[in-house]
C-alpha cells in the first residue's frame, strides 16, 4: 500500500531529524559545561593576580558615603552611585588588557575635590609608615586619603568578555599586561594628585633599601615628579626615613637623592631634604620603644 | 483670672509644640548619619573581605536587618541592649587572646594606636564595633523610617538606640576577652582617668570572665602638655586597681607607657617629653646641595677640634 510506505518514510525522516537535533544539543551543552574552556561565552580568562574583590560595589559605596560623612562638608554634592556606575563601565565586559587613562576620566572628575596647599604627601617604598603617619597626625594627605584613593585602596577589579562581565577569579598582573585596570587607575590617579598639589609638598622615601631611596621606575619617580606644577608648588621637602635599627643605605647626600634633586631643579623646584624627619621617627618608635635609637631624654613625665 | 492665665499657658505650649514640629527637631542630638545602610553594609563587607578575612563569611544584609530591627518602629527612648542580641549573634567572631584593649577618654588615640597593626583589637576593630563606629542612628515610634533630623542624647534618655548598642557590644567584647587584658586610660582627663560610672566600669569589668583572664595591664597616659591629674596608685586609678584586685585579678599599672607616649609625641616633637636622646637639636632643613651628613659630621668635627686642642696643649 503506497500510503503506509509514505508514512513509514515520514517516521524515518522524523526520527533522523530528532537524532540530529539531539546531537547538536549535546554538542552545545558540552561546550558550555566542559571545564577548562576559556572561550567567550564560557569561563573567564585566566590571569596570575587576585580577582575582583567580592562585593566591590557595596565596599566602594560604603567607603564613599563614609568619607563624605567623616570629612568634607564641601564634598556635599558628590554622587556616590554615579561614581560606582562610572567605574563599572570602565571594565565590565571588557578585555582587561585594553584599559586606558581616558577610560577613567569621567570617574576621576566625579570623585575629585580640592586639596589644601602644603598638605600633599607623596611616598615611595614607605606605604605602611606614610599612611600610619597621616592617620595619626591628620596634618597631611596622601593619595589614599583623598576620596578617590580611599575608595579604591586595597581592592582589585577587572572585566572579562564572558558573562557576568566581571572576573572574580583572577586579574592580570603588570607583567602580563601593563594596561590592566588597576595599574592604569593608580597611574592616572597619581598623575592627577600631583597636578593638584600646591604650596610646599612632602615626599617620604625609604633610606634603608639597597636599591636606593629614589627610583625612576616607581610611580613617584616616573609619574608624580613630572606632573607637579612649578607654578603651584613652591618647595619639595624630602623626608628620608630609615628603619629603626635598619641599614642606613642612603642619606640625603646619597646618589639617588642627588639624581632626584637634579631632575627637580631642572623643572625649577626648590628642594630640601631631612634625614629621619622627627615626627615620623617618633611614630616608628611606637613599634620599637626599647631600641636605643628610641631612648627619650629624661623629663618630668618619666616616673622616678 | 486663673482661667485666663491657664488658657494663655495652653496656647503658648501649643504654639511651642507646633513651632518645634515646624523646625523638625524632636531631640537635642544630631540625627541619623546619611546613607547609614550603605555605610553599614559597605563596612561589613570591607571587614570580611579586606580588613580581617579570617572571621569568615557573613551575610551583611542579614546583619543590617538584625541591627535595624533593634530600633526601627519603636519609641527611640526605649531601646534596650538585648534588642541587639540577634545582630551580635550574627556579627560575632572570637577576639584573639591577649589582644583586648579597653579604654576611656581617648577614643581617637586608641584608633591610631591599634590601626594597621594586628597587635591589638579594640571593640572598634571587631566586626560588631567596626560597622557602627562614629555613626549615629535612631528611629521613631509608629514609623519604619530612620530619624535624620535629630536623635535623643544620653541626657534626654538613657535607653536610646546608640547607647544601648554600645552597651551590648561592650558586654559581648568583655565576655569574650581572654589572656592578658589591656586598659588605656587618660591621666589628664577631668574627673579622673577611670570614670567610676562609664562603659568600662559598668558594662565591661562586670562581664570579664575571670577564668579566661591571666592578667590586667593598666596604662595611664597623660596628654602631652596636659595636666597630670591621675597616675598609677593614685585617685581614680587606685580605685580601679583596688576594684580589680578585690575581684581576684592579677593587676599591673604603668604610667606613660612608652609606645603610646611616642604616638602622642608625633604631634609635639619638640615638647620636652618627646626629645630623643639620639637626635640633633631641632633640625634645620637645609637645601639639598649642602652636605647633610648631619650629626655624624658634627661628631667628626668636634673630635678633630678636640684632638687638635689636645695635641696643642701636650706640645
Amino acid at each position: 500500500m503506497p500510503g503506509s510506505r509514505r508514512r513509514q518514510r515520514g517516521v524515518l525522516l522524523a526520527g533522523i531529524a530528532l537524532l540530529l537535533a539531539a546531537l547538536v544539543l549535546a554538542v552545545v551543552l558540552a561546550s558550555v559545561f566542559m571545564p577548562g574552556r576559556e572561550a567567550a561565552g564560557g569561563r573567564p580568562l585566566r590571569w596570575q593576580d587576585r580577582g575582583t574583590t567580592r562585593n566591590l560595589r557595596e565596599i566602594v559605596l560604603g567607603r564613599c558615603y563614609s568619607y563624605l560623612a567623616e570629612r568634607h562638608p564641601a564634598l556635599g554634592d558628590t554622587d556616590c552611585l554615579k561614581i560606582w556606575e562610572s567605574l563599572k563601565y570602565t571594565f565590565i565586559y571588557k578585555n582587561p588588557c585594553n584599559t586606558t587613562a581616558e577610560d577613567y576620566q569621567p570617574l576621576m572628575e566625579l570623585a575629585s575635590h580640592p586639596i589644601p596647599c602644603n598638605k600633599s604627601l607623596f611616598w615611595s617604598k614607605t606605604n605602611d609608615l606614610a599612611h600610619r603617619y597621616t592617620k595619626s597626625s591628620h596634618s597631611f594627605l596622601t593619595l589614599e586619603d583623598t576620596l578617590l584613593g580611599y575608595m579604591f585602596d586595597g581592592v582589585s577589579w577587572c572585566g572579562d568578555p564572558s558573562a557576568p562581565g566581571i572576573n572574580y577569579e583572577s586579574c592580570p598582573k603588570r607583567s602580563e599586561c601593563e594596561s590592566n585596570p588597576g595599574s592604569v587607575f593608580w597611574k592616572t590617579a597619581s598623575k592627577r594628585f600631583a597636578e593638584a598639589a600646591c604650596g610646599v609638598v612632602q615626599v617620604m622615601l625609604n633610606g634603608s633599601i639597597e636599591a636606593g631611596a629614589f627610583r625612576s621606575s616607581s610611580i613617584f619617580g616616573s609619574i608624580e615628579i613630572f606632573n607637579l606644577n612649578p607654578d603651584k608648588v613652591s618647595e619639595i621637602q624630602i623626608w628620608l626615613m630609615h628603619d629603626i635599627g635598619g641599614p642606613q643605605s642612603e642619606s640625603c647626600s646619597g646618589h639617588s637623592i642627588q639624581r632626584l634633586k637634579r631632575i627637580l631643579e631642572e623643572r625649577n623646584f626648590t628642594i630640601t631634604c631631612e634625614d629621619d624627619y622627627r615626627p615620623v621617627q617618633l611614630l616608628q618608635c611606637v613599634r620599637n620603644p626599647d631600641h636605643e635609637d628610641c631612648r627619650l631624654c629624661p623629663s618630668s613625665m618619666e616616673t622616678p | 483670672m486663673k482661667s485666663l492665665f491657664l488658657s494663655l499657658l495652653l496656647v503658648s505650649i501649643l504654639f511651642m509644640n507646633s513651632f518645634s514640629e515646624v523646625r523638625g527637631r524632636k531631640w537635642k542630638g544630631e540625627g541619623t548619619t546619611q546613607n547609614l545602610e550603605s555605610i553599614f553594609i559597605g563596612r561589613c563587607y570591607d571587614y570580611i573581605r579586606i580588613v580581617n578575612p579570617a572571621v569568615g563569611e557573613k551575610n551583611c544584609s542579614e546583619l543590617w536587618e538584625a541591627f535595624r530591627n533593634a530600633f526601627i518602629n519603636k519609641d527611640p527612648c526605649n531601646i534596650l541592649p538585648k534588642d541587639y542580641e540577634l545582630f551580635i549573634k550574627l556579627a560575632f567572631h572570637t577576639i584573639p587572646a591577649n589582644k583586648s584593649l579597653f579604654w576611656e577618654n581617648n577614643q581617637l588615640l586608641v584608633k591610631s594606636f591599634t590601626s594597621g597593626a594586628r597587635r591589638y583589637m579594640s571593640l572598634s576593630d571587631a566586626l560588631f564595633g567596626f560597622v557602627a563606629d562614629f555613626l549615629i542612628w535612631c528611629g521613631q515610634a509608629n514609623s519604619t523610617g530612620l530619624d535624620y533630623e535629630s536623635c535623643p542624647t544620653m541626657e534626654e534618655c538613657e535607653n536610646n538606640a546608640v547607647d544601648s548598642f554600645w552597651r551590648m557590644a561592650s558586654i559581648t567584647y568583655a565576655q569574650h576577652s581572654s589572656g592578658v587584658i589591656h586598659v588605656l586610660l587618660n591621666g589628664s582627663a577631668e574627673g579622673g582617668a577611670y570614670p567610676v560610672k562609664g562603659f568600662f566600669a559598668d558594662y565591661e569589668i562586670p562581664n570579664l570572665q575571670k577564668d579566661k583572664i591571666s592578667k590586667i595591664v593598666i596604662w595611664v597616659v597623660d596628654d602631652i602638655q596636659g595636666p597630670d591629674r591621675d597616675s598609677c596608685g593614685k585617685n581614680t586609678v587606685k580605685i580601679l586597681e583596688d576594684r580589680l584586685k578585690a575581684l581576684g585579678y592579677d593587676v599591673t599599672c604603668t604610667d606613660n607607657y612608652k609606645p603610646v607616649l611616642f604616638l602622642l609625641c608625633v604631634d609635639y616633637p619638640d615638647d620636652s617629653n618627646c626629645i630623643l636622646s639620639s637626635s640633633a637639636p631641632p633640625a634645620q632643613r637645609r637645601p639639598i646641595s649642602s652636605d647633610r651628613g648631619g650629626s655624624w659630621n658634627k661628631l667628626m668635627f668636634v673630635s678633630l677640634v678636640g684632638f687638635l686642642f689636645r695635641s696643642a696643649s701636650e706640645y
